[in-house]
């Protein structure tokens, strides 16, 4: 008889689980449930259509239902999911009881509401659902004053997109410096110059005491006094979205995602769990964390669709290169910054070093700069960051990958590289950045000062 | 709240609190390009008791408690990474 595997959600992870499965074993009946009327788009995207960088929001599609229906996908759209039940191997929906042999909850993250007054005001818009982002694409015609709540990597591309197109934003913070919970504050000042230079105005260090107006937002009241908006989008954090596992009696974990193991494996039997809605361990300290990018949630599902099929897939800690454009200027990094490491008392040397993306003399040559955090004594890297024009992306990659291969400093000061004007200037800047850590502990140990830098 | 909610509720604080401290001794280092963050009223425990407390502790020593206190994924099945420079990588052991 024919296995029926259900998976709950159709973003990058439910997608991924589902086709992955389907491959591994063509003989399993797969079937998909998703809430929303469309599928296979990059919501990551929508801030730059916002900022016309990206034409039209039809460019953000990158496959059909009708495709994945024609892949053997037993595709159901707009259908919620309103039940699971584990011991008898059934989901609800539609008041019907449909029955699986296994199971995937993909079920995502939900944002963070703010807990103030007036947070359901109307003209307060989350990013999510493309459909919606396109109703507001219209609302900003209208608009000359917008609000950005949370300097996260979302909050950051929207602001930058906004100000692109001519709007006045205003930025708000709790945060001393944008993209505080992953940025360090070396890096904070470009940031700020190039979301500026986009008419940007920042409000840091500013907490959000209120949302004002009658039916629609008019203001927002914060600590540093009222600024007045004709709307409101909210970038806080991503929340998984756990109601469904959680009332089916699944585990959830200290960051609030479900636990899994390294195959994706919830404690359930027959039921995996990916994406935005689980958490898994950082590879430096092996605890917990979730809220990572799209590229972690499609990879997830890849493994949970694998295993799901039959397959034997582990995935591994996280080493989280993360990178992103804002304003102008580009940053990345991978692990943990100064701020993080200093946070959780993690002891590091560091390494800075400052090189150029192609050779000096060719046009569009940009600084690149490297920071890298190694432990003290083995001098095995444990994070970094790299911000400047092109290439970041690129190198945090492969900085966290080296990290998880238990590169050291010198290593990286040994590297080869690539040379050739238009791509690769003669030195490389992590290498220029090992080095020059390298000269640092040399000379350090020549002096009484101390060589790590404790928290 | 439930237990697993509570256990949420307290990193959550202990991670804000470890951030805000953190944030506001590297900032000194950058006073043009950042501004002090804001702090909440309250949470006297957290910013003058917990805080303190656990830059105190060597790292070493927090790795192992977590670790003894099923704070770290190995209790659901995860293998740390080998990380020995100059040998293949391998899957994690099971």
């Amino acid at each position: 008889m024919t296995e029926r595997l259900i998976v709950i959600g159709g973003g990058g992870a439910g997608i991924s689980a589902a086709t992955t499965a389907k491959r591994v074993n063509p003989d399993l009946k797969v079937s998909l449930y998703t809430e929303f009327e469309d599928i296979a788009y990059s919501p990551c995207g929508i801030p730059f259509v916002y900022g016309g960088e990206i034409p039209r929001f039809e460019d953000l599609f990158l496959s059909t239902v009708d495709r994945y229906v024609s892949d053997g996908l037993d595709m159901r759209m707009e259908t919620v999911v309103t039940d699971v039940d584990l011991d008898r191997g059934t989901v609800t929906a539609r008041n019907q009881h449909e029955g699986f042999d296994k199971l995937i909850l993909a079920t995502g993250f939900v944002w963070e509401k703010p807990d103030v007054p007036g947070a359901n005001l109307e003209g307060l818009h989350y990013v999510k659902n493309i459909r919606k982002a396109m109703e507001f694409d219209k609302v900003l015609e209208t608009v000359k004053t917008v609000a950005v709540v949370g300097a996260t990597p979302l909050g950051v591309e929207m602001a930058g997109n906004l100000g692109q197109r001519g709007l006045e934003v205003h930025f708000i913070d709790e945060g001393p410096w944008v993209l505080h919970e992953v940025l360090d504050p070396d890096v904070a000042e470009p940031v700020h110059e190039s979301l500026t230079k986009r008419g940007v105005t920042l409000h840091l260090g500013t907490a959000v005491e209120a949302f004002l107006g009658d039916d629609h937002v008019r203001a927002v009241a914060t600590s540093q006094g009222e600024i007045a908006c004709d709307v409101v989008i909210v970038c806080l954090h991503k929340v998984p979205n756990t109601a469904l596992a959680e009332a089916a009696g699944l585990t959830v974990g200290t960051t609030g995602g479900l636990v899994v193991d390294d195959h994706m494996r919830t404690g359930r039997d027959g039921v995996w769990a990916a994406g935005d809605v689980i958490e898994v361990p950082h590879g430096l300290t092996m605890i917990p964390i979730r809220g990572l990018t799209g590229s972690h949630a499609y990879s997830q599902g890849r493994t949970a669709g694998a295993n799901a099929a039959g397959d034997d897939r582990t995935y591994d800690p996280v080493w989280v290169p993360w990178g992103l454009v804002a304003g102008e200027y580009t940053i990345g990094g991978f692990s943990v910054g100064e701020t993080l490491a200093d946070a959780m008392g993690i002891p590091y040397v560091l390494a800075k070093g400052v090189g150029v993306s192609r050779a000096r003399y060719f046009p569009g040559a940009t600084r690149t700069h490297v920071k890298l955090l190694a432990e003290p004594g083995t001098l095995k890297l444990i994070g970094g960051q790299v911000h400047g024009g092109e290439g970041v992306k690129e190198r945090c990659d492969f900085l966290a990958f080296a990290a998880k291969r238990g590169a050291t400093l010198e290593d990286f000061a040994w590297m080869e590289n690539i040379y050739s004007p238009p791509i690769g200037a003669l030195f490389e800047p992590i290498a220029i950045a090992a080095q020059n850590g390298l000269a640092e502990l040399r000379k350090q140990a020549q002096s009484p000062a101390p060589a790590s830098v404790p928290a | 709240m439930n237990l697993a909610g509570a256990q949420q509720r307290l990193r959550e604080q202990a991670e804000h609190h470890l951030r805000v401290a953190a944030m506001e001794d590297l900032r000194r280092q950058h006073p043009q390009a950042t501004t002090a963050p804001h702090r909440a009223r309250g949470a006297r425990f957290w910013r003058f008791v917990f805080v303190p407390l656990y830059r105190r502790v060597p790292w070493e020593m927090k790795e192992k408690a977590m670790r003894a206190l099923h704070m770290t994924a190995e209790s659901n099945g995860w293998t740390p990474p080998a990380r020995a420079p100059g040998e293949p990588w391998r899957p994690p052991q099971r």
